[in-house]
């Protein structure tokens, strides 16, 4: 029986937001009024307020020693979770319980001071992040050394470029020693090279003598190298939680299955085993109500690895066969074969116009996910890669 | 160690916390004195040199307007209340900001927010204490050895310090929510000025041809005691010393000082839904 290390209990955060009616201040005598009526008459109809509740009834428990992935789609709620849980915003309503030192990092450098020295920053920011000051100074020469700034640590951060600025600022906050680490998705920073150091040094925190983790992402490779379970966010619910596999599944379901602003794309993998296995294809469907779009339409789809970073579009115009001419017609499917793509599942932007040359008269961002498998992937082919190209390899004897 | 939060939490005055968060507290400090002058040619001269000149602006224009006093004497009169009137106002606004501009801190970590305000303060006062030994020296070589009453110039200074602590922690608390406080607080700065015996002494003011009235809400603004309780440290003689005067002042502090941190307390919870 593990014990428990956070207890959350009902939390619900309520924000009150205002609506104004739009009638426009045609003088300035005007808006003058109306500055003063808003005083003299606090309860003015002009305004209304809307209640809207960014976390409703939450409820879980994390034992000690969990590494907890908190998923969901922007807006869901993730990140008012992780304020409250870290004493930054009071919750409306719920009661909240956890037991040792808990530390959160849901910003990269925070409080970071461009006139200060890359030293003094490191002192100030450790502080902020709640280090004592023997901490830091026992930690000093390791923080400068994973900044590979050393060169510069006396210089003002200011001077710095982005780069270095960052990777400083994530070596500070990769050398707490809290029981409880939450962490927002701020871990890779800097170039290719840093980005795989910070998650390693990640890794290593979060999985050293037992801390209790809670980690928001939207990688679900991180997550699922990262973390032991997760929770799914929905709206300010929690949809599932659970076993890692279970809650992944369930939440890209809400993909698969979700049909936005009219447009839903279904997603068929053309391998014997069901699986987008490399050198299989895949048919991505994007459909919609008949006669939505004039004869002639087109439609572009892009993929993108979870980092954001684009992989490749597709566009029907330039596809030489093509033709939406028939009035009838309301899909349109991609074949789309895995040249090799590795087990990293890509989100899929589609945007539909009534003609090449004119603006999308609809985009839907993040309407699928594509997951190719490590099926058949070749076995010189490292786990946290996206592509893998057809390579062979041998020892020579070069003269 | 547990920690509860629920959304009933009251913040109380929590010591132990506070000291706890120490570290933090050095180091934002430390991070204001030494942001202070960063690149300007002159550094902490600049704290000498903003007193010098409103001395000269208000010594001339004290000597235009209250010709009792000779040309010189006008500029040693007033110096002292100027030199003082510098640690006041810049405790007044830098402690009313002292949240707003450390709202990205606020709004990404967790810590006692009183460090904030009480590191602005530490700063003012280190700021003030620079400036002051300087003057010090000037003002006494210039013109003889000091008082016996010079004494009581660390009790007056806290004195005065505390009333500005509690008006600014009272507006910072304000302004989170109300923007307004900020284009407000100038004024009040500037009026507060002008009704304390600052460039124009108590006997002037009190002695001029204006409704009574007038007189007795300038003898109840607090800082007329605290200024000229200054200025008794410094030439030795209490001008228009009235104990009644005197207790409304010390009443009007503490009030502001309790009132200021429970209003504080209260509200700190909220802070970052508002900032």
């Amino acid at each position: 029986m593990s014990e428990a290390a956070i207890k959350v209990e009902n939390i619900g955060k309520k924000y009150n937001i205002s609506h104004r009616s739009r009638r426009t201040n045609d003088s300035l005598l005007s808006a003058l009024g109306d500055g003063v009526k808003n005083i003299l008459n606090r309860t003015g109809s002009r305004t209304s307020v809307e209640e809207f509740w960014a976390l409703k009834d939450v409820s879980f428990i994390i034992n000690k020693g969990d590494r907890v992935g908190i998923i969901g789609r922007n807006g869901a709620g993730k990140s008012t979770l992780l304020k409250i849980l870290s004493g930054i915003v009071k919750p409306t309503s719920g009661r909240i319980e956890y037991d040792g030192k808990m530390a959160s990092l849901l910003e990269v450098g925070t409080g970071f001071h461009g006139d200060l020295s890359g030293r003094e920053n490191i002192y100030l920011n450790g502080s902020i992040l709640g280090m004592s000051k023997k901490e830091i100074t026992a930690r000093f020469d390791e923080i400068v050394s994973f900044s590979e700034v050393e060169q510069f640590i006396d210089t003002p951060v200011k001077r710095y470029s982005s780069g270095m600025y960052v990777k400083l600022a994530f070596s500070v906050a990769a050398h707490m020693s809290p029981d409880i680490l939450i962490l927002d998705e701020v871990l890779a920073v800097g170039d290719a090279a840093f980005q795989k150091k910070c998650i390693t040094k990640m890794n290593e925190l979060s999985t050293s003598y037992g801390r209790t983790v809670l980690f928001v992402s939207h990688n679900m490779n991180t997550i699922r190298s990262m973390c032991t379970s997760a929770l799914y966010l929905e709206k300010g619910n929690v949809a599932a939680t659970g076993a890692l596999d279970k809650v992944i599944t369930q939440y890209q379901n809400y993909f698969k299955e979700n049909i936005s602003k009219g447009i839903s794309v279904g997603i068929k993998h053309l391998s014997n085993s069901g699986e987008w296995e490399i050198n299989t294809d895949a048919q991505v469907t994007v459909s919609w109500e008949k006669y939505r779009f004039k004869p002639g339409w087109h439609c572009d789809i892009a993929c993108y690895s979870f980092d954001g970073i684009k992989l490749f579009a597709l566009q029907s115009h330039s596809f030489p066969n093509f033709s939406s001419l028939d009035p009838e017609a309301n899909a349109i499917t991609f074949t789309i074969k895995n040249i090799g793509f590795s087990n990293s599942e890509l989100r899929m932007d589609v945007g539909i116009r009534d003609c090449v040359d004119e603006p999308y008269s609809i985009v839907v961002e993040n309407c699928a996910i594509l997951s190719p498998s490590d099926k058949g992937l070749p076995q010189y082919a490292r786990q946290d890669v996206l592509v893998v190209p057809e390579t062979t390899c041998k020892a020579n004897k070069y003269e | 160690m547990k920690t509860v939060i629920t959304s009933t939490d009251k913040s109380l005055l929590n010591i132990p916390e506070l000291k706890r968060y120490g570290g933090l507290f050095r180091y934002l400090s430390l991070r204001d004195v030494s942001v202070r002058y960063k690149q300007t040619k002159m550094g902490f001269a600049w704290s000498i040199i903003r007193p010098v000149i409103n001395i000269f602006i208000f010594g001339i224009l004290r000597y235009l307007v209250d010709r009792s006093s000779g040309f010189v004497e006008s500029f040693v009169a007033v110096s002292s209340g100027i030199v003082f009137w510098q640690l006041l106002s810049t405790t007044i606004t830098d402690v009313s900001n002292s949240l707003s501009t450390n709202a990205n801190i606020l709004t990404k970590v967790y810590f006692p927010k009183l460090i904030l305000p009480l590191s602005s303060l530490l700063v003012c006062l280190v700021d003030f204490l620079i400036a002051f030994i300087i003057f010090l020296i000037l003002f006494f070589s210039f013109k003889g050895l000091p008082p016996w009453q010079i004494i009581f110039l660390p009790m007056v200074v806290t004195y005065g310090v505390i009333l500005c602590f509690g008006i600014g922690l009272l507006s910072a608390t304000a302004s989170v929510k109300f923007r307004d406080v900020k284009f407000i607080l100038p004024f009040f700065i500037q009026i507060l000025f002008y009704a304390s015996p600052i460039f124009l002494s108590s006997e002037f003011i009190l002695s001029m041809n204006i409704p009574a009235w007038i007189k007795v809400l300038y003898q109840l603004n607090p800082f007329v005691f605290i200024i000229n309780a200054f200025k008794f440290c410094f030439y030795g003689t209490f001008e228009n010393y009235n104990v009644t005067y005197a207790m409304v002042s010390a009443v009007i502090t503490l009030f502001v000082l309790i009132f200021s941190v429970k209003y504080f307390l209260n509200f700190e919870k909220s802070f970052t839904d508002y900032i």
